[in-house]
Order: C-alpha cells, then sequence, then structure tokens
C-alpha cells in the first residue's frame, strides 16, 4: 500500500499527526511509496527520511508564528516562506537524502508552462532534492515571483494539477479537509456537497471554510495542536477499520510474506493473536508522542506566558497594531522591495553574464578590513575586444553581510516589536533565574542484547528446543562528562548509530560460552548487511525497541553458524533466494539501517539497574516475556518455513 | 478621505450612478432574455433532444436490450405526470429490481451496475419526478408533505407497472425516499437496499460560542435557504458542463472505464438539471440548513414493519455521516439488517466499486427469493 499526503500549506501540522501515528503503530506502511503535493511532498520526505518528528514539529510552528507574528500575516512583504523553507530543508535533509528517497518519494509538480502535472520520483542530488521540494510547495505572489527550477524547467505548486496523486489503487490517501480521502477529519457540520478541486475531495462545509483560510494564514499554537492529534486520531481510525494495527510479531510474519511475492491473508491479519489484541488495545486509548505534545506545549506556554503576550493579546493593542497598518506597511513593502530587488540584482548579475558571453574575472585582494574586488569584463563586440575594468573596493563587513546592511533599513513595526519583546524576555530570563536550580543528571544507556540462535529444524523432527546457543551481553555506557541538564537542552541529541556500534568495552555480561568477538561480529553482520526488516515501537514503559532481522544465511562464518545449520541453508537455499534475496536487492535495498529511536523519547526518570532478560526456551510456557524477535523467528519456523533467522533485539533503556 | 465618502454618499451624483448601474444590470439581464428567447440560441443549454441523445449514448454501455418509455400516471403533483422508465429483462419471472437515483443524478449513472443486476430478474430505473427525463411538477414547500407526494408518485409509477410487489435499492436521496415508501407500503418492498442514504442521522446540536458567528451562520442559512443546491449549474448556463467538470472531475474519473469520451457525464449531468428544478425544491424542502433532513429517517424507522429486510451498504471514505448506523442496528433487532461497508468506495458506491456493489445488491435480491418460498420470516443473516 502506497501512501498519499494532500497540499494543505500550514495544515500540514495534520500530517505529522498521521506521521505519527503511522510510525507508532503501523510502520510496515512506511516502507512503500509515499506521495504528496506542496506540504504534503514535504511530510512524505520527512517520513521517508526518519527524520524526527519533534523537530519538524518545532520547525512547523517556528514557521507558523513568525507567519503569525507580522501586520498582514504571511502577506507581510517581509516574511519570505520561500527562503524560510530552504533553510529548514538545508539543515534538516541528511547528506544522503536523495539517494534514500528516490523512486521512493513522488513529488507532484506543475509545469508552470503549460499547467500540467508532473510527478516526479529520480533526484540526482540532495541540491535537486530541495529544489523538487520548494517547487511543490511554491505559491505563485505568495512565495515569491519567479517559481523555481527544476531540472531546467520551472514548476510550481502541486496542488494546482494535482493536490492528492495517487500512484495505484492501493493509495491510503491523507488529507487534512473533511472529503472522501481515507484519512481525513469528519464533520458533522454540513451533509449537502462536496466537491473536487485538483483530485482533493473537499466537503462543503463550515469547518472546512475555516481550514481553507488557514492554509495561508496560520492559526494559534493551540489550533495547531488540536490538527496534529485530529491527525493522529483519524489516522488511527482507519488503522482500526482496515485492522492495520497489528502486533510486531504478526508484522513480521505480513512483511516477510510480502517480500517474498506469495500474500497469503491469514497470516497478514490473525485476530486470534494476543499481541495484536494488546496493541489494539492500547492504540485506543493512545495519544500523541509526548515528544511532539512537548513541543506544543513549549510553543503554546512562550505565546501565552509573559508581559508583553499578555500586552499584545489585549483587543486595545490589536486594535492599535491594525490601526497602526498604514504606517508601518510603506516601510515594510519598501524594506523588502529594497532586500528583493538587491537579491535580483545579485542573481541577474550571475545569470546575464553567460548570456552575454561575457568574460570576467574577479580578482579579490583582502588587505586588512578591506577586501578589494576587481571585475574584469572583456565584451566581445563584433569582431572588437573590448575590455572593461571596473573596481570596486568594499568594505569587507559590508560585502558579506549585504543582508544586515539592509536590515537596518526602515523597519518599524517589527522593530519596535523586538525591542519591547527583547527588555521583557530579559526582565522574565531574570526573574526565572532566581528561582531556577541548576540540575545535574548524569546519563547513562544502558543496553541489552539478546542473541539467540536457533538451529534448523527437519521437517519430521518435532520442534522441541530449537534454541542452540543464547547470549545475553548487556553494557551500559555513562555520560558522566555531560553536565547539562536535560531540561535546558532540547536541542542535544544521541547519536544511535554511533552509540550502538560503538565497542562494547564497558560491560559484557554473557550467559553463554561465547568469544569475544562473536559480538563484534554481529556488528560487523549489522554494518554490512541491510537488515531484511528492522522497525521499533515504544512499549508501555516508555522504552523503545529495535527490532532488525538480518540475513546471515549467506554469510560463510562459523560463528553464527553450526556445520548443521549450514547444511540446511544450503538445502532451503532456494527459499532463502526467495524470502530475502529480494528483499535485499528490491524493497529493502536503501533502506537505512537504524530508524532513528530518539523522536520517540521522552525523558524520563535514569535507569539505573539493569532489567533482567529473560530468556525461556520455546516450551516453557513463558512465551510472552521473551523479547518480540525470538518470537517471531519461533513462529516462522513452525509455520513451516525453515530457514533460519538468527535474530536480536536491542532494548534502548530509556533514560 | 472617510469625509469625501459620506459626501459622495450624500451628494445627488450617488443615486444617479445606482441608477444606472441598476438599469445597466437590468439591461445586461434583458439582453440575456432577449438573446435567450429565440431557440437558436439559449443561456440555460437545456434540451430534450440532448438529453435523450447522451442517455443513449451512455447507455451503449449496457449490453442487456432494454424499453425506455414515459409512465402516465396521472394527476400526482401537476396535472399530467409522467415517469421516464428504463426496463431491462422484463420477461424474467422473477421479483424485480427497482433503481432510485440520488439527488442530479439520472437513470443512466446505473449503466455500470445493470448488465450485472439484469442477468438474473427484471430491473426498472426510473428517474424521480422532477428529475432527469420525468416531468416536473411544483411539489409542496412542505417538508412532509413534499415526501408523501414523491412516494405517491413511486406507487402510481407501480400501480402502472403492474407490479406487484419489488425489491427497492435507492441511493443518497433515492435511500430516503425508499425508506419512506417502505415505511408507508410495507407489504411492496420485499427487500430494501439502501446505498448511502441520505437523511438517517439526525442533525446534531451546535454550540456557538461567538455571537458574531452565530448571527454569521443564521445570516448565511437564512440567505442560501431560498437558493436551490445546483443553481450554480443552472447560472453558469452553457459553462454548465465545465463547471461540474471543474469541480466534480472525480464523477466522469469513474466512469472512464467504461465511457472514453470524458465529456459524457458532465453533460447528462447538466442537461439532468438545467430544467425546472422541480425535484431539487421539493428536496430543498425535505432539508433543514447544510442538508440534514428536516425528518430524519432514525427517528422514524421504528414504524418500519419488521418483515422488511433492509440491506445498507456504503463506501468506507464516503463523506455522508453514518452516525446514525449503530441506533438503526440496534431497532432492526428483530428482522434482517445487513450492514455491508465498500473499502475504497466513496458516496458514490454504485460506481466507485461495481463489482463489490452488484455483489451485495444480487445476494440481497437471493434473500428475497428465497424468503418468497419460506413465506417472509423475519430471520437474521448469517454472518
Amino acid at each position: 500500500m502506497n501512501l498519499s499526503f494532500a497540499g494543505c500549506g500550514f495544515l500540514g501540522i495534520y500530517h505529522v499527526g498521521v506521521a505519527c501515528c503511522f510510525r507508532k503503530y503501523a510502520p510496515h506502511l512506511l516502507l512503500n511509496k509515499i506521495s504528496g503535493a506542496s506540504a504534503g511532498a514535504i511530510a512524505a520526505c520527512c517520513l521517508l527520511l526518519d527524520l524526527p518528528l519533534g523537530e519538524t514539529t518545532s520547525d512547523i510552528l517556528r514557521l507558523a508564528t513568525e507567519a503569525r507574528k507580522r501586520s498582514l500575516g504571511p502577506f507581510n512583504p517581509s516574511f519570505n516562506i520561500h527562503r524560510l523553507l530552504l533553510h529548514a530543508l538545508e539543515k534538516f535533509l541528511p547528506e544522503d537524502a536523495h539517494l534514500r528517497v528516490n523512486g521512493k518519494l513522488h513529488i507532484s509538480l506543475t509545469r508552470v508552462c503549460d499547467g500540467q502535472n508532473v510527478i516526479v520520483s529520480q533526484f540526482d542530488s540532495r541540491e535537486e532534492l530541495i529544489q523538487a521540494l520548494l517547487a511543490s510547495a511554491f505559491i505563485p505572489i505568495f512565495s515569491g515571483l519567479f517559481p523555481p527550477k527544476y531540472k531546467g524547467i520551472r514548476y510550481m505548486d502541486g496542488g494546482y494539477s494535482d493536490n492528492l496523486p495517487t500512484l495505484d489503487e492501493n493509495t491510503i490517501t491523507v488529507s487534512p479537509f473533511c472529503g472522501e480521502s481515507d484519512i481525513c477529519p469528519r464533520d458533522d457540520s454540513s451533509q449537502l456537497f462536496h466537491i473536487n478541486i485538483a483530485n482533493t475531495s473537499i466537503e462543503l462545509s463550515k469547518h472546512n471554510i475555516y481550514r481553507m483560510i488557514r492554509i495561508l494564514f496560520p492559526p494559534s499554537p493551540e489550533t495547531l495542536a488540536n490538527m496534529c492529534k485530529q491527525g493522529f486520531d483519524d489516522a488511527l481510525r482507519f488503522l482500526h477499520r482496515n485492522n492495520l494495527i497489528n502486533c510486531t510479531k504478526c508484522l513480521a510474519v505480513q512483511s516477510t510474506f510480502v517480500v517474498s511475492d506469495s500474500l497469503e491473508e491469514h497470516l497478514v491479519y490473525d485476530p486470534q493473536c494476543k499481541d495484536c489484541k494488546m496493541h489494539r488495545q492500547e492504540a485506543m486509548v493512545s495519544n500523541v508522542p509526548d515528544t511532539v505534545l512537548n513541543v506544543f506545549q513549549e510553543v503554546i506556554d512562550s505565546a501565552n506566558k509573559g508581559v508583553l503576550n499578555w500586552i499584545f493579546k489585549h483587543r486595545g493593542m490589536k486594535l492599535l497594531s491594525v490601526l497602526s497598518l498604514p504606517y508601518t506597511l510603506p516601510a515594510d513593502i519598501m524594506y523588502a522591495t529594497f532586500t528583493k530587488i538587491t537579491l535580483l540584482s545579485h542573481r541577474t548579475r550571475r545569470l546575464v553574464v553567460p548570456y552575454r558571453k561575457n568574460t570576467t574575472f574577479t580578482l579579490n585582494r583582502l588587505i586588512g578590513n578591506q577586501l578589494e574586488t576587481y571585475f574584469c569584463e572583456y565584451r566581445p563586440c563584433q569582431a572588437l575586444i573590448l575590455s572593461h575594468n571596473t573596481n570596486h573596493i568594499n568594505r569587507l563587513h559590508a560585502l558579506n553581510n549585504k543582508n544586515r546592511l539592509l536590515g537596518a533599513a526602515p523597519h518599524v513595526g517589527n522593530l519596535l516589536w523586538d525591542a519591547s519583546r527583547v527588555v521583557l524576555d530579559q526582565v522574565s530570563n531574570a526573574l526565572n533565574k532566581v528561582n531556577r536550580k541548576s540540575q545535574q543528571i548524569t546519563a547513562k544507556i544502558t543496553c541489552q542484547l539478546a542473541i539467540t540462535e536457533y538451529g534448523g529444524a527437519n521437517v519430521e523432527e518435532e520442534i522441541i528446543d530449537p534454541v542452540e546457543n543464547k547470549m545475553n551481553l548487556n553494557f551500559t555506557l555513562s555520560l558522566d562528562d555531560s553536565d547539562l541538564p536535560l531540561e535546558q537542552s532540547p536541542d542535544r541529541k544521541f547519536n544511535t548509530r554511533q552509540v550502538l556500534q560503538r565497542k562494547p568495552s564497558f560491560t559484557v555480561n554473557k550467559t553463554d560460552t561465547m568469544d569475544d568477538d562473536t559480538f563484534d561480529h554481529i556488528l560487523q553482520v549489522t554494518s554490512d548487511h541491510d537488515a531484511v526488516m528492522a522497525y521499533y515501537y515504544l512499549d508501555e514503559n516508555n522504552k523503545v525497541k529495535v527490532t532488525e532481522i538480518f540475513d546471515v544465511t549467506e554469510d560463510e562464518s562459523s560463528i553464527l553458524q553450526t556445520p548443521h545449520e549450514k547444511d540446511v541453508n544450503t538445502n532451503l537455499e532456494f527459499d532463502d533466494d526467495e524470502l530475502f534475496d529480494n528483499s535485499l536487492e528490491e524493497d529493502l535495498g536503501d533502506n537505512n539501517l537504524f530508524s532513528d529511536p530518539e523522536s520517540e523519547w521522552t525523558g524520563g526518570s535514569c535507569l539505573e539497574e539493569l532489567e533482567p532478560t529473560y530468556f525461556t526456551c520455546g516450551k516453557s510456557g513463558v512465551a510472552d516475556i521473551r523479547p518480540e524477535a525470538d518470537r517471531e523467528s519461533m513462529e516462522a519456523t513452525k509455520n513451516g518455513n525453515k530457514f533460519t533467522v538468527p535474530s536480536f533485539s536491542y532494548e534502548e533503556i530509556d533514560f | 478621505m472617510i469625509v469625501s465618502i459620506s459626501q459622495f454618499l450624500n451628494s445627488k451624483v450617488f443615486p444617479i450612478i445606482t441608477l444606472i448601474i441598476f438599469l445597466q444590470y437590468n439591461l445586461l439581464i434583458n439582453t440575456f432574455w432577449w438573446l435567450s428567447s429565440p431557440n437558436w440560441w439559449s443561456w440555460s443549454k437545456y434540451s430534450e433532444a440532448m438529453l435523450r441523445a447522451l442517455e443513449k449514448t451512455i447507455l451503449r454501455v449496457v449490453k442487456t436490450p432494454y424499453k425506455g418509455f414515459y409512465v402516465d400516471i396521472g394527476p400526482v403533483v401537476g396535472p399530467a405526470d409522467k415517469i421516464w422508465t428504463l426496463s431491462f429483462n422484463t420477461d424474467s419471472p422473477k421479483t424485480p429490481l427497482v433503481l432510485l437515483h440520488g439527488l442530479g443524478a439520472g437513470v443512466a449513472l446505473w449503466c455500470l451496475n445493470i448488465d450485472a443486476l439484469a442477468a438474473t430478474r427484471p430491473v426498472h430505473a426510473f428517474d424521480l419526478l422532477g428529475f432527469g427525463r420525468s416531468s416536473r411538477p411544483d411539489f409542496s414547500s412542505d417538508a412532509l408533505e413534499a415526501e408523501i407526494q414523491m412516494v405517491r408518485a413511486i406507487e402510481e409509477w407501480r400501480k402502472e407497472m403492474r407490479i406487484n410487489n419489488f425489491i427497492l435499492c435507492g441511493h443518497s436521496l433515492g435511500g430516503f425516499l425508499a425508506t419512506s415508501y417502505s415505511l408507508t407500503y410495507p407489504d411492496r418492498v420485499k427487500h430494501l437496499i439502501l446505498a448511502d442514504p441520505w437523511g438517517f442521522p439526525e442533525r446534531p446540536s451546535e454550540n456557538v460560542q461567538s455571537a458574531v458567528l452565530w448571527v454569521a451562520l443564521k445570516t448565511v442559512s437564512f440567505l442560501v435557504q431560498p437558493i436551490n443546491p445546483l443553481a450554480t449549474i443552472r447560472i453558469a448556463g452553457p459553462l454548465g458542463p465545465k463547471l461540474i467538470n471543474t469541480i466534480r472531475p472525480d464523477i466522469s474519473k469513474k466512469y472512464a472505464g467504461a465511457l472514453k469520451d470524458t465529456e459524457l457525464i458532465p453533460q447528462y449531468i447538466y442537461q439532468c438539471n438545467s430544467q425546472h428544478p422541480s425535484g431539487e425544491s421539493a428536496f430543498r424542502a425535505m432539508m433543514s440548513a447544510f442538508g440534514w433532513a428536516k425528518n430524519p429517517m432514525i427517528k422514524r424507522i421504528d414504524n418500519l414493519d419488521d418483515r422488511v429486510p433492509i440491506t445498507l451498504l456504503w463506501g468506507l471514505k464516503s463523506w455522508i455521516d453514518h452516525s446514525a448506523e449503530d441506533i438503526l442496528k440496534n431497532k432492526r433487532q428483530n428482522s434482517y439488517f445487513n450492514l455491508r461497508v465498500i473499502p475504497g468506495a466513496g458516496h458514490h458506491v454504485y460506481a466507485d466499486k461495481p463489482e463489490q456493489f452488484n455483489q451485495i445488491v444480487l445476494e440481497a435480491c437471493r434473500y428475497a427469493d428465497s424468503q418468497s418460498v419460506s413465506d417472509r420470516l423475519p430471520i437474521m443473516p448469517s454472518n
């Protein structure tokens, strides 16, 4: 099944809620193609790249508050959404973004010259991807005058031609407008009509009219938070109705069958599965993850607290700002035009010069604080070559910060606003500092690795105890040197990949007779092989569980495979090919190895003691407390698929 | 500036200018009338011949031979009302199936379903009185009265057709009328099939906090009240089909598999709705503001005979409110009630997923056949 996100401007926050739900309850749906237009395309890209949701949310909220605080909202001439989006994308997209989304991300664009819809899915570089995303979100006049170019052709917002690109029959459509989409809010205000604009079905109700207005005028953070929550709830309702919420075990089985191209209905949804039921029940009462909610809370608080906000929330002040519009607006317009002209002239110089076939040399000479620039132009004029030399000597500061120079230009409204804001912020900061105690938290990452190997079971033989080797690895990593209070550093990130790939030089507890280098070997396997399937979820104890299944049957190593197993594997080579090789090459070839679980981490209490790992054999009846990964491979073996999947689960304990 | 405006408003120039604009406007309207008076050009592009031709072209999709004729039902609402009927497979002795279309639609929109449905039994599809090619008398402006008139038209049609009982299948507004008919004449209906029916749930009570918003809402609903729902299409005149294709491109997309020409369906819908909107005003009388029924079916369903089996089906994507389903299910505990949800389909279930729709309808028909043998005992569905 593919996903499709509708373009919707600032209502894109709805997609965040939907994304939260999918990550939490239906991560298997995110492995396929995702399409979108405008804000939907950006959401699709973020989902495919596994960008942390919390940061994405805060960025959208920042954009919204930025737009709200100006007179005329986002239509203020000095609010340049195009540039803000560009900065955000430059900041967030990883270096290999284009490689990871190639063929999966489908962006709907509208060609400017003939108004036709174009869906692109191949990106040669990261810049090209950014250009495509920007072009898809480009609303003429609102975002700027000239639509951006992608591969040499000018494109604009995909919402003009196809706002909800559907790739095939099985596309789940997500739209923040009530209408005939799979995931959309359900309004009860009207029952009369619905219209279909650019492939997006919209019911003619007062809620939808309100939402239409909010496409370009962002609402208050409270409303945005509600929209996000609505997205989460709607997505959850959809998953419930379609029986798409399964436990990880059933998911694993399902995914294995999907990649092996033998869709068997009875395995996709098993109503008898206890874990599925539990998972469903958990989903019934669940809510948007805390990371996202916290971001909202912060923004809402910052919008409500403080003397300044209290003053500006006052009705009189609002009136005053409206009345002062005729005076502040010309200044704003002047500032914006000034900036745009300089930017334009800067750009045209670059563009026009090659067109005229001039030859230009630029010589820079830096002396002390002065930068001298020599422009030497040779202009072929008929047969003659005219040399045209100009010397520019600019102050270094002025050259570097052209915009800052212009930033000092009259900008009355915002300047006054900013000044008073700074003063009041200082006051409130000072007040806060008196009360604040410095907190010191030592972060401790506890990692448990449970490695179990299953022996290949013969067809005739009853499976009594397929577990051949088992090993528990626990290591603790203390980050004592980090003296930053956790609450004050929301930006601090732990790169899981690094932590996980670190050598276990800390504490290694083993329960079996395995060499030290087995762990190293497993690490090597994980880095060499792409995971056949990798998913993670948040269990009820706020622990992130990362489960990855690796295909190591091809591996020649004798550490992970006993000779007996090897024999079984060679016998079952055909099965293996069918089950795993396809997946490695096609479906999950460029999937990232570790999904980023930080986005779901919540700031909780520091867990000091190691949790005991429960490890029992298949027959002992306490199957439920064993790690998920073991169970699923057990299940797989029992189902008659005689492949061996040494699987292990990382349990990242929250701190 | 304000002073100059008030001066302008008080000066004698203002009324003169207004008068000129008013006269100009009249002139404009008059020009339209003048242009539309001769037959060679009219603002409203309705023509009986064109509607007939379009219907015929669309019905080429249907392989089953059919007979189209006007059924004279006499003075039901107007002095002499006629109902345009299409009959398929009339030779079959089985219980006939009667299809009722929704608001703004016509018989031709069933084109994707008829072949499958008419394979085993007679199928009759007709344009509701006041819609499509049927005559267009003026209905009462009272909700109940208009509904009774509509139902009586169906009953008169049945008498003229000499059908004792039938399986009634209605979509949207047709579903509402079919239920209303079953309430009045339960013995005639062997099975009631409701495809995403309109007018079942009650209008939820609105709590509008802001007084300004409340006033605005009331004003809007007051202004909208006298306007027929599809008036925009008629106002658009010759641009009507284009307008339909712009705001509802999905409708022609639904039929794209069968009909090559994507212009046909919008043209047909335009022709169906560009005449005198009598059926539409009846619908307007039956609804309160913003599309909720004045007399919601869920309140009256208690009066429905327990012997009438109901199959209710709708598309999962449909934007119609489905809050009434659970109540309906509870109220029909003593009789056959089958609820089917078709994933991937919207409000127009029959066109979105014709195969599944046909299958469910045929299933209901088979049930009706089996019931006629066992004397219609109320038995719960097996699933």
